[in-house]
């Protein structure tokens, strides 16, 4: 193992003559925030959802077991929301990747002196995620966006289409932005990865005659498998965490069709002002995202 | 490495159409941002659209700054919030991630994984109850109370992305600084923590883009208008019948990102080198 530390425990005399271990008082600060903003609230959260706290009407407040849980199962909009959140995530990711691959793999073949690049790819990302649904709200919209001029001009639709306001179009709208959005963290990660690859792998691949594509085929995208698989993980819990795209260009509508969970339990919360069925929402949001959270970890720590 | 291989036509053609293609998707809406905040009502609603305005106008941004607009007010909230959240963050994610790369406790992956796994809890489940908790202690409506929430979110990247540059920070340098008089702590201010400048710095930027970014905090911590930063104020604000106020909106949104895309052209390769340094077993 590494030698990484000269004294295990240091102490810090304090003014009071009270000595206290370093470690504990450089960690503690950082803690109590996390304690405070993100422990204390999941916590008090899978409290609350086994009480009604609905503030539309507090003479009914109290505990009520799993009576949440038992609403939810049959409740229409969280079947919806929970495939909604499915399509969201997976088509965006599943676009992003093979996207970012491409993009990554074209950038790694041309000379270095096009390194300027890659900033230009990062634009998207760093692009506060409000403007991006205000950006897309528009480039989209029924009567003066882009989308509709474009795809009219290209025959690919006849009349314009109010994109934001039909189930199908609108989820595809967000699609496409949040893809917009994210693909150059794709890119990021794959093109540092691309440069990882050995030299001497890359030589004995040319020395054994292989063409391009076979390279690509059989010598890049297998020593890529492990970035794809925790940026995809990441990405994937990311997306289903993603809220201002989706609440920008379409507050969740029509109706609950571009309804994904956090938006679900944002207008539960605030909207309706249902908050403890709100919160067994997020508590099973919770359980799904930890399980998640494992297979993440695990991926991590996995040597790839 | 050079290869003998000429590459094809077909290959070449290949790679320079996706280049390409990618040039104009990144680019092209920033420049539709642009060139429509500048158009007038009518301009913005002509068939078909113009590229560069005909009509050239200012009057989308004189809007923004007149004496009743509340967006200058949104901007500020935005600013000081952000470089608070800097501030907090750097600070608190130097100190964990120094004690969490040099010294040995117990719990200490513990935390680590702890530490990790925060991020993944969806700041929306959070909401509510912290609202009540901030209700209580008098943080709604608050800059303290949103530097707090910013926080949270941005230390668990913070540190282990100084943890990791200071893994990499050979220990006989601190123990040389130590040898010299310095002790511990001088050693990890003097030495130490200078080294992980790379790091620190892109723990900061992504602090000020997280907070920056946020929507959700704000929304919802903040009741008061004048204490609302920019993206809930932009929801607030392009509603009903401005929702269709183009070229305010695209100013608006040009305003927003503007503070953003100066910081990451002075600072972009910190940001690359350490986001991929983290990533990425060499």
């Amino acid at each position: 193992m590494n030698r990484r530390s000269t004294v295990s425990r240091p102490l810090v005399a304090l003014p009071g003559g009270l000595r206290v271990p370093l470690h504990a008082m450089l960690i503690t600060p950082a803690l109590l925030v996390l304690a405070g903003v993100i422990l204390y609230p999941i916590v008090s959260s899978a409290v609350l959802s086994f009480f009604n706290y609905d503030l539309t009407s507090p003479q009914s407040h109290g505990f009520i077991g799993t009576k949440n849980f038992t609403t939810l199962a049959a409740d229409a909009n969280f079947w919806l929301a929970l495939k909604n959140t499915l399509v969201f995530t997976f088509g965006s990711v599943a676009a992003s990747l093979l996207l970012g691959l491409a993009v990554a793999f074209a950038i790694d073949q041309v000379s270095d002196r096009y390194s300027w690049l890659r900033g230009v790819v990062l634009l998207p990302w760093i692009i506060p995620a409000v403007v991006v649904g205000y950006l897309f709200l528009f480039i989209f919209d029924v009567d003066v966006g882009l989308a509709n001029f474009i795809l009219k001009k290209l025959g690919v639709i006849e009349q314009n289409q109010p994109w934001l306001m039909r189930a199908n179009l609108a989820m595809f709208a967000c699609i496409v932005a949040n893809i917009w959005n994210q693909t150059p963290f794709y890119i990021l990660m794959f093109a540092a990865g691309l440069k990882t690859i050995p030299q001497d792998v890359k030589e004995a691949t040319l020395e054994m005659g292989a063409s391009r594509w076979q390279e690509f085929w059989y010598v890049t995208l297998p020593s890529l498998r492990g970035i794809m698989v925790i940026t995809s993980l990441l990405m994937v819990i990311r997306n289903f965490n993603n809220f201002p795209i989706i609440y920008t260009m379409t507050g969740g509508g029509p109706a609950y069709d571009t309804t994904t969970f956090v938006v679900y339990i944002f207008r539960l919360a605030f909207e309706n002002f249902q908050l403890g069925y709100a919160a067994a929402v997020g508590f099973i949001w919770c359980i799904v995202l930890t399980i998640l959270a494992a297979f993440y970890v695990k991926a991590l720590s996995k040597d790839f | 490495m050079a290869d003998v291989r000429k590459a094809s036509t077909v290959w070449k053609i290949t790679i320079w159409s996706v280049i390409a293609a990618t040039i104009v998707w990144c680019i092209f809406p920033f420049y539709w941002m642009l060139s429509t905040s500048v158009k007038t009502d009518l301009g913005v609603y002509r068939i078909p659209p113009e590229l560069w305005p005909t009509e050239f106008t200012l009057a989308n941004f004189e809007k923004l700054f007149a004496y009743n607009s509340m967006i200058p007010r949104f901007f500020w909230n935005s600013l000081a919030t952000a470089i608070g959240t800097v501030l907090v963050t750097v600070v608190l994610a130097s100190f964990a991630g120094y004690a969490l790369s040099r010294l040995r406790f117990r719990f200490r992956y513990n935390i680590l994984i702890a530490i990790l796994v925060t991020q993944m809890f969806p700041m929306v489940v959070l909401l509510i109850p912290l609202y009540i908790l901030y209700a209580k202690v008098e943080l709604l409506n608050t800059w303290t109370g949103l530097i707090l929430a910013y926080t949270s979110f941005a230390l668990p990247f913070g540190v282990w992305m100084i943890k990791g540059f200071i893994d990499s920070v050979p220990l006989e340098i601190e123990e040389a600084a130590m040898m010299d008089g310095c002790g511990r702590v001088g050693a990890m201010f003097r030495v130490v923590l200078p080294l992980a400048t790379p790091g620190i710095v892109a723990t900061g930027i992504f602090a000020f883009l997280d907070a920056w970014n946020n929507l959700l905090f704000p929304l919802t911590l903040v009741t008061e208008i004048e204490m609302k930063t920019l993206p809930p104020g932009m929801i607030l604000y392009f509603t009903g019948q401005l929702r269709t106020d183009w070229g305010g909106m695209m100013a608006t949104s040009f305003l927003t990102t503007l503070p953003i895309v100066l910081i990451f052209a002075l600072v972009q390769r910190y940001l690359v080198a350490g986001l991929t340094s983290g990533a990425v077993k060499g």
